[in-house]
C-alpha cells in the first residue's frame, strides 16, 4: 500500500525563501528590461538545420557555427561519465558492493528495521516498508497493518 | 725613490690585511681540524702569528721609510648623500708599532701555550687555540682599523674572545662566572661607545681617523676656523661642549675595556682563565685596546680639555687605587692583575696630561714586561702544579733560574727601576703630568696620585718576587717544582731581553741631560700622516685645549719617582727578605680587610645592579608582558575567538552551502542591479 | 510572437523551483532531479535567445546540455552510491565530515 503525498511544512522550508527571493529579483530584472522584436527563423526548417550544423555539413538554411568538435568532446565526456559511474558503483570480487554488507531497498532510512525485516520473512510486506520508522512493526504483520492504515 | 722601491712599498701595504687574516685562518684550522693535528692546532697558531709578526715588521720598516697607507678595502653599506660603513686599513707609525707589539706577544703566547696547555695535558685544546687565533685576529684588525665603526666591530670581537678564553675551563665554577662578568662589565662601557659611534656619524657624517675628511680634522676646523662649525650639527650645544660629550661617550668603552675605575672589577676575576690568555689580554690585546683607541683618535681628544682632564684624573686615581689593592693579595696572578689596572691608569694619565708619546711609550714597554710577568707567573704555576698562592711558594730561585731572572727583569721594569723599560716610560708619563699639572690643579692631583702609586708599585712588585722566589720553600710542592721546558723558557728570554732594553729607545732624561738625539720614539711618532702625528697633537693641545708646559728638568722628576720606587722596593725587602717572612699585611687590620675585599667595589656594583637594574628590568618586563605581549596575544585571541565563531558557518551540510551561495547571488544581483539601474 | 521576457520568466521560475528543491530537500536523489530542472531552465534560455537572434547555436547547445545532463546524472548517481556506502544513508545532512 502506498501513501498519498503530503505537504510537509516546517522550518526546513526556510532556505527555500532564498530561492523565492532570487526569483523575485530575476522577475524584476526581466520585466523591467526591454528587448527588440525577435528575429525568428522565418519559417526555415529548424531540425534539419541543427543536424547539418552539428555535423558540419552544407545545406543548413539557418546561419550557425560548426559543432563537430564539440560533438566529439561531448561524446568523450559521456563515455568518461559512464566509466566513472561504473567505477563508483563497482562491486567487489565476491559480488558485494564496496563497504557494505547487503543492498538495502528502503531508501536507507533505518538500518535496524531493514535487518529485522530480513530476519523475519513474514513481515516483508509493503506496509512493513512504509512504516519502518515505528519499532513496533517489527513484531509482526498483524500489528503492522493497522498502523499502516492509520498512517493513511 | 726608484720604481722598484715604490712597488715593494705598495706590496707591503697590499699584504697588510694578511696580518690579521693569518690568525683568522689559524682560528678556522684549529676549530675544525685542530683535533687531527699532533699539537691540536698550536702549530697553525704559531705559524700564523709568526707570519703576522714578520709581515708587521715589514710594514714597520716600510713605514719607517716614510710611506703611509690609508685605504678602504671593503664597503659594507654605502649611502650616497650621508655616510658609508666600510672596513679599511690605516698604517701609520702608531698602528705599525702596535701591530708589531701585538703580533709579537701573540706569537710568544702561542709558543708558551705549548708548555702551559699541551704539556700539562689540558683538554679542549682546539677550542683554546681557536680562541687565541680569533683573539689575535680581532686585535690586529682593530689596530689597523681606519675608522671608528670598524674599531667598534673589532672592539666587540675582542670582548667576545675574552669571554671565550676566560671561560675556557667552563666545567669549573669560577671561570664561567668570571667570563660572564668580564663580558657584561665591558659591555656596559661599550653601550656608551656604541652611542658615541652613532653620534660621531650623526655629527660629522664620517668616522675615519685619517685624511682631510676625517672626523678629528672636521672637529678641529670647526673649533679653529669657527666658520665650518656651522655645518656640523651639534644638537644645540656649543661645538666644544658637544665634542666633549662625544669624547666621554667613546671614553665609556675605553674605561670598560682598559679596566679603569669604576669598571675595573672584571679584570681581577678574569685571572680565572689560563695564564697565557691573561698575558695576552693584559699585555697586548683586550686591555690595550682601550688605551690604543684613545691614542688612535688623540687628535679628537686633544680638542677637549675637559675630556683630557677627566682621562688624566681617572687614570691617576686608578693607578693609585689598584696599586693599593695589589699590596695585600696572596695570589700571584691577582697581584699582576691589579698591577695591570694600575699601569693602564698610568697610560690614561699620560694621555690625559698631554703626553701622547709618553703614553704610547708606556703602552709598548708595558706590553713587553707585563707579558713577561704573566708568562713568568705561568712558568711558576706550572712548577707549582697549578697552585697560585704565594705563601705556598718560596725559594724557587735555585730551581728555576731562567724564570727567576727574567721575572726579575720584568719586576724591575714594572717597579720602574733604572734602567729597565718601565722606568723610562713611567717616568716620562709622570714628567708630562707634572709639567702640565703645574698650571692645572686637577692634573697636579692626578700626578700626585700617580706618584704615590709608584711607591706602592715598588712595594707589591718586590713583595711578589720575594715571596715567590726567595726565602725557604714553604711547601712540599715548592721544594720539588716541575721544571718547565724550552717552549716556556724561550718566550721568557725574548721578553726578558725586551723588557730590559726596550726602554733605551726613548731615554728622555738622558737626552735632556746630554743633548743627544736619542728619543727614537719621539722621532718615530712625530712623522706620520698629516694631522696624525705627535707634533700636530702638541699644537692642538696648546692652541685648542690650552695646555701649557712648565719648564722643568726631567731629571728631577725622574729622580723623585725612582726614589719612591726604590723606597717601596726597599720596604718590601726589609719586610719579606728573610728565610721565613712574616705575614706583615695582617698588621694592617681593618685596612687589609678593606683591601682584600677590593674596597667592596663588587658589592656596591652588585647592589646598584640589583636595585636599579632589577627595577628597570621589572619595568621593562611589565611593559613587555602587558603591552607588547598584550597586543600580540590580543590579536591572536581576537582571531581565535572570531574564527571559532565564524567557523560555525561551515556545517558540512551541502544545503547550507547552497543557501549561502544563493544568498550571495541574490545580494550580488541586487547590488549590481541597483548600481546599474536595472530596476528602473 | 511571444516576447522574450516571458521565456526568461519561465526559465527563471523553473530554475528557482529547482533551487528550491536543492535548498529544502535532504535526499540526494531529489538533488539530482532538481539539478535536472535547473539545467532545463538554462535550455529554455538558450532556445529563447536562439529564436531572438535568429541563430541556431543556442538550439544546438541545448542539445549538448541535455547530453551533459546525462553525464552529470551518471556521475551523480555514482556519487550517491558511494555516499550511501560510507554513511549508510542518502541524506545529505548526514555527510558532514568534510568540514573543520
Amino acid at each position: 500500500m502506498t501513501t498519498r503525498p503530503r505537504l510537509n511544512l516546517g522550518s526546513h522550508l526556510i532556505p527555500g525563501l532564498v530561492a523565492l527571493a532570487l526569483f523575485v529579483v530575476l522577475a524584476l530584472v526581466f520585466l523591467t528590461a526591454s528587448f527588440p522584436a525577435p528575429q525568428g527563423f522565418d519559417g526555415a526548417p529548424i531540425t534539419p538545420s541543427i543536424g547539418y550544423a552539428m555535423f558540419d555539413l552544407a545545406g543548413g538554411q539557418i546561419p550557425s557555427e560548426s559543432f563537430l568538435i564539440a560533438f566529439e568532446i561531448i561524446d568523450l565526456v559521456l563515455i568518461a561519465a559512464l566509466a566513472a559511474a561504473v567505477m563508483l558503483a563497482r562491486r567487489e570480487g565476491d559480488g558485494k558492493l564496496v563497504g557494505i554488507e547487503e543492498i538495502r531497498t528502503d531508501g536507507g532510512h533505518s538500518r535496524d528495521s531493514t535487518t529485522d525485516a530480513d530476519a523475519d520473512p513474514d513481515s516483508g510486506s509493503d506496509a512493513e516498508v512504509t512504516n519502518d520508522t515505528d519499532p513496533n512493526t517489527a513484531t509482526g504483520s498483524d500489528t503492522a497493518t493497522p498502523t499502516g492504515e492509520e498512517a493513511n | 725613490m726608484s720604481v722598484a722601491e715604490a712597488s715593494t712599498t705598495a706590496f707591503a701595504f697590499e699584504v697588510a690585511p694578511a696580518i690579521a687574516v693569518l690568525p683568522l685562518a689559524s682560528f678556522v684550522i684549529a676549530l675544525f681540524a685542530g683535533k687531527y693535528f699532533p699539537k691540536k692546532g698550536a702549530l697553525a697558531g704559531v705559524t700564523a702569528t709568526g707570519g703576522s709578526l714578520l709581515l708587521s715588521l715589514w710594514v714597520m720598516l716600510t713605514v719607517a721609510g716614510g710611506a703611509y697607507y690609508n685605504e678602504e678595502i671593503y664597503t659594507l653599506v654605502s649611502t650616497p648623500e650621508s655616510f658609508d660603513l666600510h672596513f679599511g686599513v690605516l698604517l701609520d707609525p702608531l698602528s705599525a708599532l702596535m701591530l708589531v707589539i701585538v703580533s709579537l706577544v701573540s706569537f710568544l703566547v702561542h709558543v708558551f701555550s705549548l708548555g702551559y696547555m699541551n704539556d700539562e695535558g689540558e683538554r679542549g685544546l682546539p677550542r683554546y687555540y681557536a680562541g687565541l687565533g680569533l683573539f689575535s685576529f680581532s686585535m690586529l684588525a682593530f689596530v689597523f682599523a681606519d675608522n671608528l665603526f670598524m674599531s667598534f666591530v673589532f672592539f666587540e670581537l675582542v670582548g667576545l674572545c675574552s669571554w671565550l678564553l676566560i671561560g675556557h675551563w667552563y666545567r669549573e665554577d669560577a671561570p664561567p662566572s668570571a667570563a660572564k662578568k668580564a663580558f657584561l662589565v665591558t659591555r656596559f662601557g661599550d653601550y656608551f661607545f656604541l652611542i658615541g659611534v652613532v653620534a660621531v656619524f650623526a655629527t660629522f657624517g664620517t668616522a675615519t681617523f685619517a685624511g682631510s675628511e676625517s672626523f678629528p680634522v672636521l672637529a678641529e676646523e670647526a673649533l679653529t676656523d669657527g666658520g665650518a662649525g656651522g655645518e656640523l650639527s651639534t644638537f644645540g650645544l656649543g661645538a666644544q661642549t658637544w665634542f666633549t660629550v662625544l669624547g666621554f661617550l667613546i671614553l665609556g668603552g675605553v674605561i670598560g675595556k682598559s679596566a679603569q675605575f669604576p669598571l675595573h672589577t672584571w679584570l681581577p676575576d678574569a685571572m680565572e682563565g689560563p695564564t697565557p690568555v691573561s698575558a695576552l689580554i693584559h699585555a697586548a690585546t683586550m686591555v690595550a685596546a682601550g688605551v690604543y683607541l684613545v691614542a688612535r683618535m688623540y687628535g679628537f681628544y686633544a680638542l677637549s680639555p675637559t675630556a683630557l682632564a677627566v682621562i688624566a684624573f681617572v687614570g691617576g686615581f686608578t693607578a693609585l687605587f689598584a696599586a693599593s689593592m695589589a699590596v695585600v693579595k696572596r695570589d700571584v696572578k691577582q697581584v699582576l692583575a691589579y698591577s695591570t689596572i694600575s699601569q693602564y691608569g698610568y697610560m690614561m694619565l699620560g694621555l690625559g696630561a698631554g703626553g701622547y708619546v709618553a703614553a704610547v711609550f708606556h703602552l709598548m714597554t708595558h706590553a713587553f714586561f707585563k707579558a713577561l710577568l704573566f708568562l713568568g707567573a705561568g712558568a711558576v704555576i706550572i712548577a707549582m702544579h697549578h697552585r697560585q698562592d704565594m705563601w705556598e711558594m718560596g725559594g724557587l730561585r735555585e730551581k728555576l733560574p731562567v724564570t727567576y731572572y727574567t721575572f726579575l727583569a720584568g719586576s724591575l721594569a714594572l717597579a720602574g727601576i733604572v734602567p729597565f723599560a718601565g722606568f723610562w716610560s713611567k717616568d716620562e708619563v709622570l714628567y708630562e703630568a707634572l709639567v702640565h699639572g703645574l698650571t692645572d690643579p686637577l692634573l697636579l692631583v692626578a700626578y700626585l696620585m700617580g706618584l704615590i702609586a709608584v711607591f706602592f708599585t715598588g712595594f707589591y712588585t718586590f713583595r711578589m718576587v720575594l715571596l715567590t722566589f726567595h726565602g725557604e720553600p714553604r711547601t712540599h710542592t715548592a721544594r720539588n717544582p716541575h721544571l718547565p721546558g724550552w717552549n716556556v723558557k724561550f718566550p721568557l728570554v725574548v721578553l726578558g731581553i725586551l723588557a730590559t732594553v726596550i726602554g733605551l729607545t726613548n731615554m728622555t732624561p738622558v737626552a735632556e741631560a746630554t743633548g743627544l738625539e736619542i728619543e727614537f720614539l719621539h722621532t718615530w711618532l712625530e712623522h706620520g700622516i698629516e694631522g696624525l702625528n705627535s707634533e700636530h697633537y702638541g699644537e692642538l693641545l696648546e692652541t685648542v685645549a690650552g695646555y701649557s708646559a712648565a719648564e722643568l728638568s726631567p731629571l728631577l722628576a725622574a729622580a723623585l719617582s725612582l726614589a719612591l720606587a726604590l723606597g717601596g722596593a726597599g720596604l718590601a725587602y726589609s719586610l719579606y727578605s728573610g728565610d721565613r717572612p712574616d705575614r706583615h699585611t695582617d698588621r694592617l687590620g681593618d685596612a687589609r680587610t678593606l683591601l682584600m675585599n677590593n674596597y667592596y667595589q663588587d658589592e656596591y656594583q652588585v647592589w646598584i645592579a640589583e636595585t636599579f637594574g632589577t627595577g628597570v628590568a621589572r619595568l621593562s618586563d611589565r611593559f613587555d608582558q602587558s603591552i607588547v605581549d598584550g597586543a600580540v596575544n590580543g590579536v591572536s585571541s581576537v582571531s581565535l575567538f572570531s574564527g571559532g565563531r565564524i567557523r560555525r558557518i561551515q556545517t558540512g551540510i551541502v544545503s547550507n552551502y547552497a543557501t549561502l551561495l544563493t544568498l550571495g547571488l541574490v545580494a550580488l544581483l541586487l547590488v549590481v542591479g541597483l548600481t546599474g539601474g536595472w530596476f528602473l | 510572437m511571444v516576447a522574450v521576457q516571458y521565456y526568461l520568466l519561465l526559465s527563471g521560475a523553473i530554475f528557482c523551483i529547482g533551487l528550491f528543491g536543492i535548498l529544502t530537500r535532504r535526499n540526494a536523489l531529489f538533488f539530482l532531479m532538481s539539478v535536472e530542472l535547473m539545467l532545463n531552465a538554462a535550455n529554455i534560455n538558450l532556445v529563447a535567445f536562439s529564436f531572438q537572434y535568429g541563430n541556431l547555436t543556442g538550439q544546438v547547445f541545448s542539445l549538448f546540455i541535455t547530453a551533459l545532463a546525462a553525464a552529470e546524472v551518471a556521475v551523480g548517481i555514482g556519487i550517491i552510491l558511494v555516499l550511501y556506502r560510507n554513511f549508510g544513508d542518502v541524506d545529505v545532512t548526514k555527510a558532514t565530515t568534510l568540514r573543520w
